[in-house]
């Protein structure tokens, strides 16, 4: 990518997440926007492109954004409403940056989930989806009884379990670390201690996962501004760069939850090889996994941690079960992970908080939680897509 | 009572209650010949007629070879079990009288993986990943019939 412009966070805005079961989305998204405005020292006029990623019934779709917070743009987009898609929101807002056709770029991540019927239930917005032609995003059946993406998640769970030998309470490093993460989080909502025995004590959902591995429905409005170096440098704060970017993958051998190679869902059953170092986002960034200060991931489940690791070359394919033990992946490890408490913990926010996150910590304005030393911070899913940001290039 | 099919397959009651189409996908040229085979008694897929793998869901292009012909072909349903999970907070009324109940994911015998109910077992009794079972017909109360899994008679654990 060396011959097109760099590209840098320049702005970031959030409300936090909880409930606000009273006020619009428009005034949700509003304030996030005006934050991440304010926080640039860009104007709401300098605003040519708006990239969204949850659209109704949850978010407002890109129209609406544009018409009732007076956005005039001259590119929009807007992703599936779910959660898997925003590294891909921010992704083509760099490559829209990069090919010059927009200026500065609003990415939206804004929504609801306080205001519907549990997710999984009849009653609940998306639950059609598990009727597609196929199966459900998460391999949804209904017809057979097998509902929620808590399954399909616990159903990769067990057998990732069985096949490495893994004794699934082990599971509670991730849940523990991203609570005590969340504690020194004054926007995350789940902020009391956890031990590891209060994790083994957390009742079941859908053996083999816990209550505590699952992560917390909340609402939530982020807005992330973006523009090319000639810009970025002359702005209210330190410009965050994305060095490396790779896409969301898909086919018949990916599935959200596991690795490639589980046989979960319509996935073949092979020996997973992942290619760690040589993920093209390592390689287009000019970084290997070992520069990585901090990883944050997508964690509707504390298992995709695992995975996640695994399939990013953090370890190999049934080590990360052990990987996160010892406080590795705290705040004071090696390695940390989701240090805003991630979906776990700080909120379920489709990966924004953890943006707001990471972009905070390579400014050097992530307070108790601040990484000495920063300098290279990861995203990261199960599903391959990835965005490496620095504080330098 | 259980009675086996012509096809083969044992048909049952389904235990739980309600109706069932609030829970099927739409009806769909590629899914009509699974669904009108369980309501005989028997299990069938699409089986590719290059590779001749058999896959499941139906779909215009065989996920292992590129074919784009395919056949339906008839599947005894014996299997193991690849994996399995058990629910303890309820998402689907139909299902709540069964609670907790075991969902498994099957690996058919020269097949695809597919899931469905364990039916049979007590509340308190673990399946274990490579426990064999066979494939079970449940006649929900409009008439319906969906496909579950049970125990196989010879497996002893």
């Amino acid at each position: 990518m060396s011959a097109l412009p760099h590209v840098a966070v320049v702005g970031i805005g959030t409300i936090g997440c909880g409930t606000f079961a009273d006020e619009s989305l428009a005034s949700m998204t509003n304030r996030a926007v005006s934050a991440a405005l304010a926080d640039s020292g860009l104007r709401r006029g300098d605003v040519d492109g708006l990239f969204v990623h949850i659209g109704s019934p949850r978010g407002l779709d890109y129209d609406e954004i544009a018409l009732l917070l007076a956005l005039e743009v001259e590119l929009a987009l807007q992703t599936w409403s779910h959660g898997r898609f925003g590294a891909t929101v921010i992704g083509t807002a760099c490559m829209a940056l990069q090919c010059g056709l927009v200026d500065v770029a609003l990415c939206v991540g804004a929504f609801k989930s306080s205001a519907f019927s549990r997710i999984g239930t009849t009653a609940s917005v998306g639950f059609y989806e598990g009727m597609r032609e196929g199966a459900g995003p998460h391999a949804e059946t209904p017809y057979v009884g097998m509902a929620a993406p808590a399954a399909g998640a616990a159903m990769s769970t067990r057998r990732y379990l069985d096949t490495y030998g893994i004794d699934r309470e082990r599971l509670g490093a991730v849940a523990v670390a991203q609570r005590a993460a969340a504690a020194r989080n004054p926007l995350a909502v789940m902020r009391q201690p956890m031990t590891q025995e209060d994790y083994e004590r957390s009742r079941w959902v859908v053996e083999p996962l816990r209550l505590f591995d699952c992560s917390v429905p909340t609402d939530t409005a982020v807005a992330v501004l973006l523009t090319r170096e000639d810009r970025a440098r002359s702005l209210a704060q330190p410009p965050v760069w994305v060095i490396g970017f790779q896409g969301i993958h898909a086919g018949p051998n990916e599935f959200i939850f596991g690795q490639p190679g589980l046989g979960i869902n319509q996935a073949d059953v092979f020996d997973f090889a992942p290619k760690g170092a040589d993920e093209p986002v390592y390689r287009r960034a000019g970084v290997q996994p070992s520069d990585v200060g901090t990883l944050a991931c997508y964690d509707g489940f504390s298992p995709q941690v695992l995975w996640t690791l695994e399939r990013f070359g953090f370890c190999a394919p049934g080590e990360a079960a052990d990987f996160v033990q010892g406080g590795r992946i705290e705040l004071d490890g090696d390695l940390p992970v989701n240090t805003s408490g991630g979906h776990l913990s700080e909120g379920h926010s489709n990966g924004w908080g953890q943006t707001v996150e990471l972009v905070l910590q390579l400014r050097r304005q992530a307070g108790s939680r601040q990484i000495p030393d920063l300098h290279v911070a990861q995203w990261a899913t199960t599903l391959g897509d990835s965005i490496l940001y620095a504080d330098a290039i | 009572m259980p009675t086996r099919s012509e096809g083969g397959l044992q048909v049952r009651d389904f235990p739980g209650t309600g109706e069932l189409a609030a829970l099927l996908p739409p009806a769909a040229a590629e899914s009509a010949p699974f669904f009108a085979a369980l309501a005989e008694g028997r299990l069938v897929l699409q089986s590719c007629s290059a590779c001749e793998r058999m896959r499941s869901p139906a779909a215009p292009v065989c996920p292992y070879c590129g074919g784009e012909t395919a056949t339906w072909r008839e599947h005894a349903g014996d299997g193991v079990v690849h994996s399995w999970i058990r629910y303890r907070r309820s998402y689907l009324p139909q299902f709540e009288p069964l609670m907790p109940y075991v969902v498994v994911c099957v690996a058919l015998d020269h097949g695809p993986r597919i899931f469905g109910r364990l039916a049979g077992d007590g509340p308190d009794r673990d399946p274990y990943v490579g426990m064999p079972v066979e494939t079970v017909v449940e006649r929900w109360p409009g008439g319906e019939a969906v496909h579950a899994f049970t125990r196989a008679r010879e497996d002893e654990q």
